[in-house]
């Protein structure tokens, strides 16, 4: 046992370890949440600030400002050191996110976030000091058009007199970039369904008009009674707009979703994946998932992180009918293509729809569980034992525990290995499940084969010729084309996709006569023509190539041999067996070098990158 | 740096008792159109309440950093005197180097208002103008500018650039210096510093560099997480024969980037030796797996290693992340509710760090598990 000093001190660095880690994850949490919402609005009876949320903690008087009086319980923003009447100044605690903002007052709020109209209509951001401010504001009708509307007889309508207004949301100021177009998205969002609810039925222009009223009947009670009150607490159970935002503030800062109905009429849905696609403690960066997202291939599998009950009770009822087939018929085991299939829809959809759900967190890319798949323990896996993981396991599989389930995965092990085939087809199927269940929960990554071609130095000049050419450079990018640009996030989604069916293009198996054809050496040449002579010496030397069927096999792939592709995907490429293609590794492993590692393209679902 | 922050516009805009907000001076001329500044004016001449308050306003592909000052007195027409010298800059440049260079700017003026007067004056205010072209020129060229505005004043103001945090710096981690250490000018740094560097080898963990300097460890994982900070070193972890590997999907950029080709064989080239050729370094890389230690991987490839040095060659692997160590975590499975829950052998500590918290080797912390039912061992 070591001395008892010594585990004191480990203890208490471990603590101070887990609360680093602990403050790192909140940290970036503030980053992600904003510290408040505020609506505004400018028009004929000025600049107004008509809700924002959370309160302050104690109202200023709108009377006391002019006087400049602090009451005791002012927040103090200038960061000086307060003194109290004995004249003990402690240093003030780190200004939390609500005091930042709090310290601006509703008047100057109103002026400095209701813009001038020829803002509107584009991305609105102010940076005060620690606090960044981001909105969308919004035209209600041209200026010049309330001159036409007061002359209109018609009993109907109300003057407008709200020309614009912003939905703003204030930030720290040192939030990520993505974080702050994907706010201003969502003010645009809301902006556009208020838009259209004010001009159907002046929606706004009424919310407006109780949100001004309870806020002067506050403004006057207050005078009278002397007592502070927060008028916006006031507004919350009169007028819905102000609950909308509200709640969609309090979804921002906790699960990231945010679903407001507008007047219970519009939805607004939007989802920060900043919050959502979190890994241990680290997110998966929005730019990275797109790219992803652009590169998976019609043999990969979408793996959904909830059940498909769960998944479909928090579908809307007007959703499409497509993503329901989409989420009854996939399955961990089926590629995208098969899914295609099944679900009797197009593989450009299907790719849209998986595209959907991985943006919203609701499911991953994995490559088709099957046998051959060789899995590891991610190392990002959370394999702690005191992990929420290790419980759920246990209560998901009784009598299964999960560290020892994990230390199955130290070494890379394939699905065939790991069952055991004396097992009943009942433990077999729990086997699978536990499986996905890691997959689910990001503590496995699976292993593929990759091989690159790297020819032994001749005696002259070693590595020199082979180093100036590599293989990259001189065989051109074949594009093994992909349905590409997809959009995320916004209303408008029709790109072009070019879809190719890979085994017609790529492969010419099937179109090629057997034997040993003058075509087929012609072919065999021209492929080999892109390597140097050095190189081409080397691998007509090796015994493998003296059978041309071989040879001609090799020379197709060797497009494949940059350490880019993997086994299994030039498999579904060429429509070949995997014992035919290891074969053929090996006969020609004396060029070849080989290697196993993750699939950079999904891996990141997994194992983000640092 | 330069290109990251290049200021389009320096301005000088103040409240005129009869004018209003209004632009005086700028840099280059007419570069603020009437139309931006109307739209932001609110933001450069303010209420009270945003005095001396940071301000970047994004409009019309341009943003406008500034900060506004108010000094209230007498002697100014209206009491007071407002005015904001900021920068302008295009829309996507990112601006957070410049906002410690705007608020000084800003204190500076205060200041030299405060004693002479000089910007109520309107004589002295003129000197502004010249002081701005300076300011433009030099800060773009080279990110500092040292300008004298009179005879007892100079301005100092330089482009900082912001990086990002490091990460924390643990007892078992190694530094290794990322370009040759004769690069770097000894004394720029500070003592602690000067006293460890010469113990930063690519090999030596902190712990170690603490016995041997003779320098309290935590001033050591300060010192190197300073250097981590400017990116004069990056961090690894310790080198043993018995250590796990395995590559990651960078590693194939060895074969596409020229670049990092030539620095890697380069790097990992015995001395006195001719270069290594590619082939053969990618081979030993491509040899590391999960279950094969470092020795093992000597015993297969003891051709290719006839170039190459080993220890080197898993320091470039880890330094440009083209592999990555495996590391044990104990975890104790507990099956008796009686016995005392583990504190290290709970799946967060590695050997590495286990080892270097008790002072027990490898061999030790084996033996001493290898032994007990109920601890298992993960790797990752």
């Amino acid at each position: 046992m070591y001395n008892q000093s010594c585990s004191v001190e480990v203890f208490a660095d471990r603590n101070s370890m887990y609360k680093h880690s602990q403050n790192n994850i909140n940290k970036s949490g503030e980053k992600t949440s904003p510290i408040s919402v505020i609506l505004v609005s400018s028009g004929s009876r000025g600049n107004k600030l008509l809700f924002r949320y959370p309160f302050q903690r104690v109202a200023e008087c709108p009377s006391s400002l002019a006087t400049k009086q602090r009451s005791p319980y002012a927040l103090n923003t200038t960061g000086d050191v307060l003194e109290d009447q004995d004249g003990d100044s402690r240093e003030l605690s780190p200004l939390t996110d609500e005091q930042l903002v709090a310290g601006f007052s509703d008047i100057i709020l109103a002026t400095i976030l209701a813009t001038k109209s020829d803002m509107c209509g584009k991305k609105f951001e102010l940076k005060i000091d620690n606090v960044r401010f981001v909105g969308h504001p919004t035209l209600l009708q041209h200026p010049h058009t309330i001159q036409v509307s007061k002359t209109d007889p018609s009993p109907k309508r109300e003057t407008p007199t709200m020309i614009l207004f912003s939905v703003v949301f204030a930030l720290r100021a040192n939030a990520d970039p993505s974080v702050i177009s994907c706010m201003h998205n969502l003010s645009r969002r809301i902006a556009i369904a208020l838009q259209h609810e004010e001009r159907r039925c002046q929606y706004l222009t009424r919310e407006a008009k109780l949100m001004l009223a309870v806020q002067d009947e506050v403004t006057t009670l207050t005078e009278t009674d002397g007592s502070p009150q927060s008028p916006f607490r006031q507004i919350l159970p009169k007028c819905k707009l102000a609950r909308d935002l509200k709640e969609a503030y309090d979804s921002l800062c906790t699960t990231g979703v945010v679903r407001v109905h507008i007047n219970n009429w519009l939805e607004v849905s939007f989802c920060l994946p900043h919050k959502i696609h979190r890994v241990g403690g680290n997110h998966i960066p929005l730019e990275a998932l797109e790219r992803s997202l652009k590169a998976i291939r019609p043999y990969h599998a979408l793996l959904l992180l909830d059940s498909e009950k769960a998944l479909l009770a928090q579908l809307p009822l007007d959703c499409s009918p497509a993503l329901v087939r989409l989420i009854k018929t996939c399955s961990a085991v089926k590629n995208l293509q098969q899914l295609a299939q099944d679900a009797d829809l197009a593989l450009l959809q299907i790719f849209q729809i998986a595209a959907h759900l991985v943006y919203w967190g609701k499911a991953i890319i994995v490559y088709p569980l099957c046998e051959n798949n060789v899995y590891m323990l991610s190392p990002h896996a959370n394999i702690s034992l005191y992990s929420l993981l290790a419980e759920q396991f246990a209560q998901q599989f009784p009598g299964h525990e999960l560290p020892s389930m994990l230390a199955k995965f130290s070494l890379p092990v394939s699905l065939a290995e790991f069952r055991n085939p004396l097992d009943a087809p009942v433990q077999e199927a729990q086997l699978i499940q536990m499986v996905v269940w890691m997959l689910q929960h990001r503590l496995l990554i699976q292993l593929h084969t990759y091989a690159c071609l790297l020819v032994p130095p001749g005696e002259e000049e070693p590595g020199l010729r082979e180093e100036e050419f590599p293989l990259t450079a001189r065989v051109g990018g074949r594009s093994l084309s992909t349905p590409s640009a997809l959009s995320f996030g916004s209303p408008t989604s029709s790109d072009d996709m070019t879809l190719t069916s890979p085994s017609m293009e790529n492969s010419s198996a099937e179109l090629m006569p057997g034997g040993d054809s003058p075509l087929n050496k012609r072919m065999t040449e021209t492929l080999l023509a892109s390597l140097t002579e050095q190189e081409r010496q080397v691998i007509l030397s090796i015994p493998a190539a003296q059978n041309p069927e071989d040879l001609r096999m090799f020379a197709r792939l060797l497009h494949y041999f940059r350490g880019h592709h993997h086994l299994e995907e030039i498999m579904y490429n060429e429509n070949m067996r995997r014992s035919h293609l290891k074969t053929l590794f090996d006969k020609f492993r004396s060029v070849l070098v080989v290697t196993n590692h993750e699939d950079p393209v999904i891996s990141l679902f997994q194992s983000p990158l640092e | 740096m330069k290109m990251t922050s290049r200021i389009e516009c320096i301005f000088f805009s103040e409240f005129h008792p009869t004018l209003g907000p209004k632009i005086t001076y700028q840099v280059p001329e007419d570069y603020i159109s009437r139309e931006l500044f109307d739209t932001v004016q609110v933001y450069i001449i303010t209420k009270p309440e945003l005095q001396n308050k940071l301000i970047t306003v994004t409009a019309m592909e341009k943003k406008l950093i500034g900060c506004p000052v108010c000094i209230e007195h007498k002697k100014y027409s209206r009491n007071a005197l407002l005015f904001n010298l900021g920068l302008v800059c295009d829309a996507q440049t990112k601006t957070c180097a410049l906002e410690p260079i705007v608020k000084k700017l800003s204190a500076y003026l205060t200041t030299l208002e405060l004693e002479s007067g000089f910007i109520s004056n309107e004589e002295s205010k003129q000197k502004l103008q010249p002081i701005m072209s300076t300011l433009l020129e030099e800060l773009n060229a080279t990110g500092a500018c040292t300008l004298p505005i009179d005879e007892s004043n100079t301005i100092h103001l330089k482009l900082i650039e912001q990086r990002r945090d490091p990460l924390i710096v643990q007892e078992y981690d190694v530094p290794v210096f990322t370009q040759c250490k004769d690069y770097f000018i000894k004394s720029q740094w500070d003592l602690t510093t000067q006293q460890i560097l010469a113990y930063i080898d690519g090999f030596r963990h902190i712990q170690k560099i603490s016995a041997e300097a003779d320098v309290e460890l935590n001033l050591v994982r300060i010192a190197v997480q300073n250097l981590l900070y400017y990116g004069v070193v990056t961090l690894v972890s310790i080198f043993q024969y018995s250590n796990v590997y395995c590559t990651t999907p960078k590693v194939q950029s060895l074969i596409d980037d020229k670049t990092l080709q030539e620095e890697c064989l380069s790097y990992v080239t015995k001395q006195g030796q001719k270069r290594a050729c590619l082939r053969d370094v990618f081979q030993l890389y491509c040899g590391l797996t999960p279950g094969t230690t470092v020795r093992d991987l000597c015993s297969r490839y003891s051709q290719q290693l006839q170039k190459v040095d080993e220890r080197r060659l898993i320091q470039f692997g880890l330094m440009k992340a083209l592999i990555r160590r495996l590391q044990k975590y104990p975890v104790k499975v507990i099956r008796d509710e009686r016995s005392r829950p583990p504190r290290l052998y709970t799946g967060c500590h590695s050997y590495d760090e286990i080892c270097c918290k008790t002072g027990m080797s490898y061999r030790e912390l084996d033996e001493r598990l290898e032994n007990d039912p109920n601890i298992i061992v993960c790797w990752k």
